[in-house]
C-alpha cells in the first residue's frame, strides 16, 4: 500500500522512469490544447454550446481578476486561466478512475513554485529597491520572521492542495472497496467534484492575492 | 514513593525491550496517527464559526447570500489546512512510515513517531483563528456585499499569516519522519 503516498513511477525496462502524474498531465496538456483549439476555430456571433461554455470560463476568470487584483491588472489573465483550467481538469480525473496529477506533492510543489516566482519577480518590478527594503520593515530585526513568512506561502499552498487530493483519493479507494455499488456516487460528487473545485477556486484566488498584495 | 516509581519504570522499560521492536514501531505508528488528527478539532470550530456567522448574514441580507456564500466557502477550505495537514502525516504513519527503514531501532524510532503525530496537535490554534477570520469576513459582506473583493483579499491574507504556526508543525513532524537529526 505504500504507493499511496509514493506516486506510481512508469518503468521502461525495469528502471523508473517518469511518474504517472507526469504522463497524466501531458494527456490533460494535449486535452486543454484540443478544446482551446476547437473552441477558437470559428467563433460565431451567436456562440454555439462550447463556445458559451469556454466564454462562461473565460467571463468568469476575468471578473475574478477585476474584483481581486483591478481591472488594470488584467495581463495576469492568461496564466490564471490556465492554471484554473488545468487544476480544474487535474482535480477532476478522480471520475474517471485516473490518479489525480494534483495528488503528487512533486506536481503542487511546482504549481506553488511558479506562484512564489510570480509573486517575487512582481513584486520586484513594481516597487524595485523598495520590495526588498519591506522584508526588513517595520524595524530590521524582524527580517527572518518576514523571510520565514514568505516562504510559509509555496508550503502552505502546495500541502493544502496535495492532502485534499491525497485524502480525497484514498477515501474513494476505501469506498470502492467496502461498498462497489451506488454509494461511491455520492463519495464523488463531494470529494471529487466539489472538494475539487473548491480547491481549485482557493489557489487560483491565493496566487491572485499575494501576487497583487506583493505590488501595492 | 521515589523506589516505587523507579521500579514502575525499570519495569516497563524491561518489558518494552522484551517485544519485537516491529510490532512496536507499528504500534507507534498507530498512536501516532491517532494524535495527529487530534488537531481535527480546531478546523472543526473554526468553520463552524464561519458558517454560524453566514447562517446570521444570510438573515440579515438575503440578497447578498451569493457572496456571503462564496466568502464563507473560501474561508473554511483554507480553515480546513491545519486538518489536510494532520491527514497527511496521519496517512504517512499508516502507509508509508520511513522510519521502517531506519537502521538504528530502539526508544527514539517510538518517540520520533509519536512525537510527530502530537506535534500536529498544534494545528488547533490555526483552525480556530482562520474559522474565526472566516467568520468576520462573512459578516462584513453581509454589510457590504460590494466589497467581496478587499475583504476576501485582506481574509486571505491574515489567514495565510494565522496558519504559519500549523507549518512549523508540520515542518517539525516531517522532519521527525524523514530527517530526523536525533538518530
Amino acid at each position: 500500500m505504500a504507493d499511496i503516498i509514493i506516486p506510481v513511477y512508469v518503468t521502461i525496462n525495469g528502471t523508473p522512469f517518469i511518474t504517472g502524474s507526469v504522463v497524466v498531465t501531458w494527456g490533460i496538456i494535449v486535452f486543454l490544447l484540443v478544446l482551446s483549439i476547437l473552441t477558437t476555430r470559428n467563433m460565431k456571433m451567436v456562440p454555439g454550446v462550447l463556445q458559451l461554455f469556454m466564454e462562461l470560463i473565460l467571463a468568469g476568470v476575468h471578473w475574478m481578476v477585476d474584483s481581486t487584483m483591478g481591472s488594470h491588472r488584467r495581463s495576469f489573465a492568461p496564466y490564471l486561466l490556465a492554471l484554473a483550467l488545468y487544476l480544474l481538469v487535474a482535480n477532476l480525473t478522480g471520475l474517471v478512475a485516473i490518479r489525480q496529477p494534483t495528488a503528487d506533492l512533486n506536481t503542487t510543489f511546482a504549481l506553488a513554485g511558479i506562484t512564489f516566482f510570480l509573486v517575487q519577480v512582481n513584486g520586484f518590478r513594481a516597487k524595485k529597491l523598495g520590495y526588498i527594503k519591506s522584508f526588513f520593515q517595520p524595524i530590521p530585526f524582524m527580517a527572518p520572521m518576514n523571510f520565514i513568512s514568505e516562504l510559509a506561502l509555496p508550503i502552505s499552498l502546495s500541502f493544502r492542495l496535495f492532502g485534499n487530493m491525497l485524502g480525497s483519493m484514498i477515501i474513494m479507494l476505501m469506498l470502492y472497496s467496502f461498498m462497489p455499488i451506488l454509494v461511491p456516487i455520492i463519495g464523488h460528487g463531494f470529494f471529487d467534484v466539489f472538494a475539487g473545485v473548491i480547491q481549485m477556486f482557493i489557489f487560483v484566488m491565493l496566487t491572485m492575492t499575494f501576487i497583487t498584495l506583493a505590488m501595492d | 514513593m521515589f523506589v516505587l516509581l523507579r521500579f514502575i519504570i525499570d519495569a516497563g522499560f524491561d518489558w518494552l525491550a522484551q517485544q519485537d521492536p516491529m510490532a512496536l514501531l507499528l504500534a507507534a505508528s498507530a498512536l501516532g496517527a491517532g494524535a495527529a488528527m487530534i488537531a481535527g478539532i480546531g478546523p472543526g470550530v473554526g468553520q463552524g464559526y464561519a458558517a454560524g456567522k453566514a447562517a446570521e448574514a444570510a438573515g440579515q441580507n438575503p440578497k447578498g447570500v451569493q457572496q456571503i456564500t462564496f466568502v464563507m466557502l473560501l474561508g473554511q477550505a483554507v480553515a480546513e489546512t491545519a486538518g489536510i495537514f494532520s491527514l497527511v502525516v496521519a496517512l504517512i504513519m499508516l502507509y508509508a512510515n520511513p522510519l521502517f527503514q531506519s537502521p538504528a531501532l530502539g526508544i527514539l524510532l517510538l518517540a520520533s513517531t509519536v512525537g510527530a503525530g502530537v506535534a500536529m496537535i498544534g494545528g488547533i490554534g490555526a483552525g480556530v483563528g482562520q474559522g474565526y477570520a472566516a467568520g468576520k469576513a462573512v459578516e462584513a459582506t453581509s454589510y457590504r456585499s460590494r466589497l467581496q473583493g478587499p475583504i476576501i483579499r485582506t481574509m486571505l491574507l491574515g489567514q495565510a499569516v494565522g496558519q504559519t504556526t500549523s507549518i512549523y508543525a508540520l515542518i517539525i513532524a516531517l522532519i521527525l519522519l524523514y530527517a530526523n537529526p536525533l538518530l
